[in-house]
């Protein structure tokens, strides 16, 4: 058995994947671990991320299988789930072995690791889907729009693209507070990420307005509830209560 | 939390407040239908299945700034808070107030764009008129790219509403109540006629424009996230099958993307309006909506569902059930052979998980494991499927038997206290019965081992 240990990284893993190929390795008898447990009777080796490797390998999954489903493998990836470096490991060796066509890789959900890949990334996709919605911005003094998530995967670089496009001409922050990293969109530029290295969050002033239209919505919200209706059952359901730590109507 | 708000803010507070509760009856608060990126110089973009920002304490989410341009109304509906003869506080927005509140609110993310509607102010053009304008100003001065939904005011001049229909996503006009004689009794200023008129107009509006767009491809679209229309459910006396034939032929002679159906709640204590004493019809709501479903992605027709015998839905099974524990007939379908159009009409299996049977079969025989992690809903599914032509458990395809399973523990209770009831009553299982049953149970009792 021959153990890949990876960082929790995109490169990481897919160094890892490109390796056991160069390598020539058997898939039945590969495992791609993000832990350091030590495994009996298995070859450890430890994977340096190499950026050239990675891309090619981006770009054969891309190719071979669609940026659908290319992009439902990231999602798996982004997540927080200990086993999704050997789920997605076997899913791509099984879809590249079979000659899937492009957009079929998940179609074979009766296999195991393609269905556990399928629902890390369901997983994954769905708390995405979440921030997308529930994000809120906050107009800072000098006009910069700033947002703070807490998600469990790592979902920023699949939010910046979002309001990279939805909000093109301002200046806007995301701060991911678990992993410390800033989504930086300058307006009418390439956004970019930035590891942040202190543990304090920076003290933010609002501007002057903020704190007006904050008041606006959430009356707005109490407003436009009907009372006879009222559900708090159902509003939990839909929206779950760590997200509204960082959600100004609450 | 509170703050100080400032004096030209306490007003635009007011008016919001007075405006928004207005809107509220409105259902349709969905961002969906429109496919847009951004452009790069203008604010927002529209995803195709809807994004809602957030979820108010009934449930409902909040896509939409959902607002009035006005409530004051020249029309006296009984049914509706804003009539003309109802003593309540009323307010108008400026174009202007309504898009820098859209604006500010967007580039916040607390809203995916604006939902606007109107009372009547002096009539209907002149209204319709105002909406124009102000939409008009948000897309070409402020520059709005989000999604906008507006209400084709009926009465108004044609041109208006075409007008209006190449700068809004989707448009809508309210059917308010199902029949015409409902309407007639309920709203005397407004007639099915007047209702339907712009509805056509919109369809054939949207005809043409997909015609230009074959021809010109940067031709402008008109109302390219459809339209939609709603009508209030409870306060006529019509019943469920007369609901969701009307739902149909809109469906399917006017294009509709959407019919929204709005359990009535009786703000205006009007004479003419049934008291309800048990709050909203919310159950009877949840179940044509579950109905209006199965029309439209489920290939189920009206007259399937329903008919004049039994005119109203199973309150304790859902149509999907109620249909198949009547066509038993028809099952158990096996999930490794069935087309899709009969697996979706097995009660637990949605048109997501159908679609992934039909693609994971092609690679490998499937079990009831496989189908739990797919999504299917067993414990609905598992009396109407085979896989490889066995049954999960020894099921018999009984009504009564099926029925007494699908409804679970909670409802069976209130099922023996009625009297209604789908079965015989015996010894082992009466009305005060509670515990659960567990899978053994089930099976001694399938096979005769009580």
């Amino acid at each position: 058995m021959t153990v890949y240990r990876c960082d929790d990284s995109l490169e990481s893993i897919f160094t890892a994947i490109y390796l056991s190929y160069e390598e020539n390795r058997d898939a039945e008898d590969t495992y791609l671990a993000l832990d350091d447990n030590p495994m009996l009777f298995a070859e450890d080796v430890r994977i340096q991320p190499d950026p050239a490797r990675a891309v090619k390998v981006m770009r054969t999954l891309e190719r071979r299988f669609g940026e659908d489903d290319y992009l439902k493998i990231c999602t798996a990836l982004a997540s927080t789930d200990s086993e999704k470096a050997q789920a997605v490991y076997r899913t791509v060796v099984k879809g590249l072995d079979e000659r899937c066509a492009r957009g079929h890789l998940f179609d074979n959900l009766a296999d195991r690791y393609v269905m556990q890949t399928f629902s890390i990334a369901r997983k994954a996709g769905r708390e995405i889907g979440y921030l997308r919605e529930f994000l809120r911005f906050q107009e800072l003094e000098n006009g910069i729009l700033y947002a703070k998530i807490g998600p469990k995967c790592n979902a920023l670089t699949f939010l910046m693209p979002h309001f990279a496009d939805r909000l093109p001409i301002e200046n806007f922050v995301i701060y991911d507070s678990t992993r410390n990293i800033f989504g930086i969109h300058p307006a009418r530029q390439q956004w970019y990420l930035f590891f942040g290295e202190d543990e304090e969050e920076p003290e933010l002033r609002f501007s002057e307005e903020e704190m007006q239209y904050q008041e606006l919505f959430r009356h707005f919200c109490r407003t436009i509830s009907i009372k006879e209706r009222e559900n708090k059952k159902l509003q939990r359901n839909l929206l779950p209560l760590r997200f509204r730590e960082y959600m100004i109507e609450f | 939390m509170e703050y100080s708000v400032k004096e030209s803010k306490a007003s635009i507070m007011d008016k919001l407040g007075i405006l928004a509760d207005a809107a509220k009856y409105d259902v349709a608060c969905t961002s969906s239908g429109v496919d847009r990126k951004g452009t790069g110089d203008s604010i927002g973009n529209c995803v195709a299945a809807g994004i809602c920002h957030s979820f108010s304490s009934d449930g409902r989410c909040i896509s939409l700034l959902k607002i009035l341009l006005t409530n004051h109304c020249i029309y006296d509906c009984k049914y509706c808070q804003n009539r003309c003869s109802n003593d309540i506080p009323r307010a108008v927005f400026t174009p202007e107030e309504i898009c820098t509140l859209t604006m500010e609110f967007y580039r916040r993310n607390y809203i995916e764009g604006l939902f606007l509607s109107s009372g009547i102010m002096r009539n209907p053009s002149f209204t319709m008129e105002l909406i124009f304008q102000t939409i008009w100003l948000l897309r070409n001065k402020y520059r709005f790219n989000g999604y906008i939904h507006v209400k084709a005011i009926p009465g108004a001049d044609p041109r208006l509403i075409q007008q209006t229909g190449f700068l809004a996503d989707r448009m809508s006009v309210n059917l308010e109540l199902p029949t015409a004689e409902g309407l007639q009794a309920l709203a005397p200023n407004k007639s099915r006629k007047t209702i339907l008129a712009p509805m056509r107009q919109i369809q054939n509006g949207i005809q043409e424009n997909k015609n230009d767009l074959v021809l010109y491809r940067n031709a402008p679209k008109f109302v390219a996230g459809g339209q939609s229309t709603q009508m209030i459910i409870g306060a006529t006396p019509e019943n469920d099958f007369h609901i969701i034939n009307v739902a149909e032929s809109l469906y399917q002679k006017f294009d509709l993307k959407r019919v929204f159906y709005s359990a009535f709640v009786n703000v205006t204590q009007d004479k003419a309006l049934p008291a309800l004493p048990g709050g909203p019809p919310l159950l009877r709501e949840h179940r044509l909506y579950q109905a209006d479903w199965l029309l439209r992605f489920y290939g189920f027709k009206a007259e399937e569902l329903l008919d004049e015998k039994r005119p109203f839905f199973n309150v304790m099974l859902d149509p999907k059930e109620d249909w198949a524990v009547r066509h038993l007939e028809q099952f158990p379908v096996e999930i490794n052979r069935a087309p899709m159009e009969k697996l979706l009409r097995v009660p637990g299996i949605g048109v997501k998980s159908a679609g992934r049977i039909v693609a994971a079969r092609r690679c490998a025989g499937l079990t009831f494991g496989d189908l739990k992690k797919m999504g299917v809903v067993l414990k609905r599914a598992v009396f109407f499927i085979t896989c490889s032509g066995k049954m999960m458990y020894p099921v018999k395809l009984d009504e009564d038997y099926i029925v007494r399973n699908l409804t679970d523990k909670n409802e069976r209770i209130r099922f023996g206290a009625d009297g209604m009831s789908y079965r015989q009553m015996s010894l082992f299982d009466d009305g005060s019965f509670t515990g659960a049953l567990t899978v053994q149970e089930i099976m001694q009792t399938a096979v005769g081992q009580v």
